[in-house]
């Protein structure tokens, strides 16, 4: 074989063309230009009339006997101890009595002093000389513009943090103990503070060293710290409180030195505690409320004229088809001694199992938000009747389809609650299903002819 | 070194290959696409569009759908494909213009040697269908009025898988037949949207969409004949009904749709050593199908097409023939109850890439078209390029 026929060969297998390499790649640097260089746009008709058919949209207000039934109001989620805030009050609103308990933590055994020859070092011998207990309140969750008095004592039975409330130092399984005396036992007065809110936040208790003595077991059950308000018709609700201790050092006996003890924890007891409404919705307080309902949205929609002019009616929904789903409460006024001073935010979950309540588990939140519906704390006081809406198209699209997302079935059920649990004293109240101003459903329909070819 | 070179041949042809079928959709061409089924997308190479031909009697060996008794020419295993961007600009009644574009690959297509004749399978567009438009509205939500935003987007195509077989009777005349199966699929979805477009509502979205498969068969028949510096070739393509069978999910009804029967016919002239003169003509009817539309009207898809191909210019030492042509086709669907016609004047060439003892074993054609789509309220003037890559002997 020569080698011009191996040449020949070549050429004729080489199908771009071998001998012009070149050529070959802008030929294919061309096509490849041509397909990536040419962005993909999609023309826009110049006419409505290229859209296939128009849905309808229409706001339908469903009554509560064809949506909802089985209301029921339920109590004592959490604990005010979980709160981490103290509450006080003495007759407040003709009724409400209110103590915060405390448990102190241990003192600093041990502090950097400086010396008689001005070096610091640490001092593990400290002597208590006296100190004072602090105490910070909230001016704004606080009823009172004006000057009060409040009572610090000492707590002389066993208590459980948890489960103490006003008739009960311990209240858990196999334990019930009462106090000796309501509201928190027999205690020995301590001091009594002033607070004005106009002057600061703070009430400042002065303390003998006895008496910072007797809170250094952290081990007793029995010790604490009671704080009351002694003048009448005002709810203060207490942040926090330390305690300064004033401790003479051995290394430098001529000098004072401050130091702070905090508290291990606090809870607050109250009377009377509120009995569950009758005829309403209540959501929050401390412990909290949460109210249960079942949810049956219709499925057939008939009647509307908009409606069955496009599509024949009765229209049975399909879950597409609801744009907007929530539920529609209208406050009213919360007892005087519960209403929030602050806003309340709403949550609506799915309760798992019905059949297990009070101790049912709940779904995920339905609220979009994070921090859920926050509703104004006038819409319970001064301006009730305010409707509130809480939206759950998810969950009603869910419902009416009859499984989620996962292929679960849908709970039917849903609790009306807190989205912190507890969160305050206060709650919220609504009008129930027997009111004129009962709870309803408000939908948005979006209903359209099915799209088809031109 | 030989066996390297051919790999490398190949595994650029196929890089090529998936490159054009990969990089995009088929994609909107057209405002047109929004009346009735659509604008028809011609399966057509480089040559026939820079020769205004309507896909037959071009003369010489021939893969195109519309040319079954050209097939029996190629002689040899060729594969074809075609890649056609455009760019095109709008004007509508009510001072209203803009522009788009898009691109598509109108032609994909292998035939190879079979029983003393030539077997061929294609797949070519049909006709584009997608076009997008938004209304905007108000709904009453209880509180007060709200901004409704319905978009509606049509996204999909009809394309044409075919197979084909021609044989050459004798020296002078071939014949083919081949057979398509329309395939395809459109989506037409309907969004309705509430509130202002930056706003972040709590309203959902209402969506209604169908999609819908084409279906349905073609039988196309064709013959050619050679003489003496005269190439004429002609072809009848009989459709069956085009069927869109809608999913399971689509609340939309089935559809068939009537589709024309075409005629065409193509003759190739040599002037001289150089100088080739080429026409054609198609006629279609499709006035049947406006009975069944909805809200379109139907007319005739016929059309002619000249040009001339200058065969002796030469570009980096190849044969590089110069192609010019017109072409006048009708719009079978319009808005108004009217005829659209799309004009196009083109130009063009060939590069042929490698030959070896006068069989092209690879050539570049590629087209350069200015046209005009022209109606009573709208006129698109559009540039369309198009670019083939014939390839032979593997």
């Amino acid at each position: 074989m020569s080698t011009a026929s191996i040449g020949r060969k070549t050429r004729s297998l080489s199908v771009l063309g071998a001998y012009r390499p070149g050529v070959t790649v802008a030929a294919v640097g061309l096509m490849a230009a041509f397909t990536a260089g040419c962005e993909e746009q999609t023309p826009v008709a110049l006419s409505d009339d290229a859209i296939p058919g128009s849905p309808i949209t229409v706001t339908v207000e469903i009554p509560w006997s064809e949506f909802a039934s089985n209301l029921e109001v339920f109590g004592g989620y959490g604990s005010a101890e979980d709160i981490g805030q103290g509450v006080l009050a003495e007759d407040f609103a003709g009724s409400l009595d209110a103590r915060t308990l405390m448990r102190i933590g241990a003192y600093p055994r041990i502090a950097t002093v400086q010396d008689t020859t001005g070096a610091s070092r640490p001092d593990s011998t400290l002597t208590i000389l006296g100190g004072r207990f602090v105490a910070f309140f909230d001016p704004v969750e606080s009823t009172n513009t004006t000057p009060v008095t409040l009572a610090l004592g000492a707590t002389t039975e066993e208590w459980d943090q948890t489960t103490a409330t006003w008739d009960f130092a311990i209240d858990t399984i196999n334990d019930q103990r009462s106090w000796a005396e309501a509201g928190g036992g027999a205690v020995t007065p301590f001091a009594e503070a002033t607070w004005d809110p106009a002057t600061g936040d703070t009430a400042v208790f002065i303390l003998d060293s006895a008496q910072i003595a007797s809170w250094t077991d952290t081990t007793d059950l029995s010790v604490g710290a009671r704080i009351a308000v002694l003048d009448t018709g005002e709810r203060l609700a207490l942040n926090r409180a330390l305690i300064r201790l004033d401790a003479r050092p051995s290394s430098n006996p001529d000098t004072i030195i401050e130091l702070t003890a905090t508290t291990r924890g606090s809870t607050f007891i109250y009377s009377p505690f509120p009995q569950p409404p009758p005829d309403g919705v209540r959501i929050g307080g401390a412990p909290s409320w949460r109210t249960i309902l079942d949810l049956n949205l219709p499925e057939v929609i008939d009647g509307i004229p908009e409606f069955c002019a496009i599509v024949s009616c009765p229209h049975t929904l399909s879950p597409g088809e609801i744009s907007y789903a929530a539920l529609v409460l209208t406050s009213r006024l919360t007892e005087a001694a519960f209403q929030p001073t602050d806003s309340i935010r709403l949550d609506v979950r799915t309760v798992l199992n019905r059949a297990a309540m009070p101790k049912s588990p709940l779904g995920v939140s339905l609220i979009v938000t994070p921090f859920g519906r926050t509703v104004p704390p006038e819409a319970f006081g001064s301006a009730p009747g305010l409707e509130i809406e809480i939206p759950f198209t998810g969950y009603a699209r869910d419902r009416l389809r009859g499984t989620d997302a996962s292929g679960n079935p849908t709970p039917e059920t849903l609790a009306l609650l807190s989205v912190i649990e507890p969160f305050s004293i206060a709650f919220a109240s609504f009008e129930g299903p027997l009111s004129p101003a009962e709870p309803y459903l408000r939908l948005v329909l979006t209903i359209g002819p099915p799209v088809e070819l031109p | 070194m030989i066996s390297r070179a051919t790999t490398a041949a190949k595994s650029t042809t196929m890089s090529a290959l998936i490159l054009l079928v990969s990089a995009a959709p088929v994609w909107g061409q057209s405002l047109f696409n929004a009346a009735g089924l659509g604008t028809p997308v011609e399966a057509l190479d480089g040559r026939a569009r820079a020769l205004g031909s309507m896909g037959i009697g071009l003369g010489g060996p021939s893969i195109l759908p519309t040319d079954p008794g050209g097939l029996a020419r190629l002689g040899i295993s060729t594969g074809v494909m075609a890649a056609s961007p455009s760019w095109v600009e709008y004007s509508a009644s009510g001072d209203r213009s803009g522009s788009f574009q898009g691109n598509r690959f109108p032609l994909v297509g292998i035939g190879y040697p079979f029983f003393g004749g030539m077997a061929s399978v294609q797949i070519g567009s049909f006709l584009d269908q997608s076009y997008g438009v938004t209304r905007v509205g108000q709904a009453d939500l209880g509180n007060e009025p709200v901004q409704t935003s319905d978009e509606f987007s049509q996204d999909g195509s009809v394309s044409n898988v075919n197979l084909g077989f021609a044989r050459a009777i004798n020296e002078r005349f071939a014949a083919g037949l081949t057979i398509g199966r329309y395939a395809g699929s459109l989506d037409r979805t309907l969004v309705r949207t509430y509130g202002e477009e930056d706003e972040e509502g709590n309203v959902d979205q209402y969506i209604e969409s169908g999609v819908w498969s084409w279906g349905g068969w073609s039988l196309t028949a064709g013959g050619s004949a050679n003489f003496d510096g005269l190439e004429v070739a002609g072809s009848i393509q009989i459709p069956s009904t085009l069927s869109a069978n809608a999913s399971a999910e689509t609340r939309g009804s089935d559809r068939s749709f009537s589709l024309p029967i075409q005629y065409r016919l193509g003759a190739t002239a040599n002037l001289g050593p150089s100088v080739l003169l080429h026409s054609s003509v198609v006629l279609a009817d499709w006035s049947d199908a406006e009975d069944e539309l909805s809200d379109a009207y139907a007319n005739s898809g016929s059309g002619f097409g000249v040009g001339l191909e200058l065969s002796r210019a030469r570009l980096l030492g190849k044969d590089a023939p110069l192609r010019f042509g017109f072409r006048r086709v009708g719009l079978p669907f319009a808005f108004e109850d009217e005829s659209v016609t799309e004009r196009t004047l083109s130009g063009g060439f060939g590069l042929v890439l490698n030959e070896t003892a006068g069989i092209v074993l690879a050539r570049m054609d590629m087209s350069i078209e200015r046209g005009r789509r022209s109606s009573a309220n709208l006129t698109e003037n559009f540039w369309r390029a198009t670019l083939s890559l014939l390839t032979s002997g593997f």
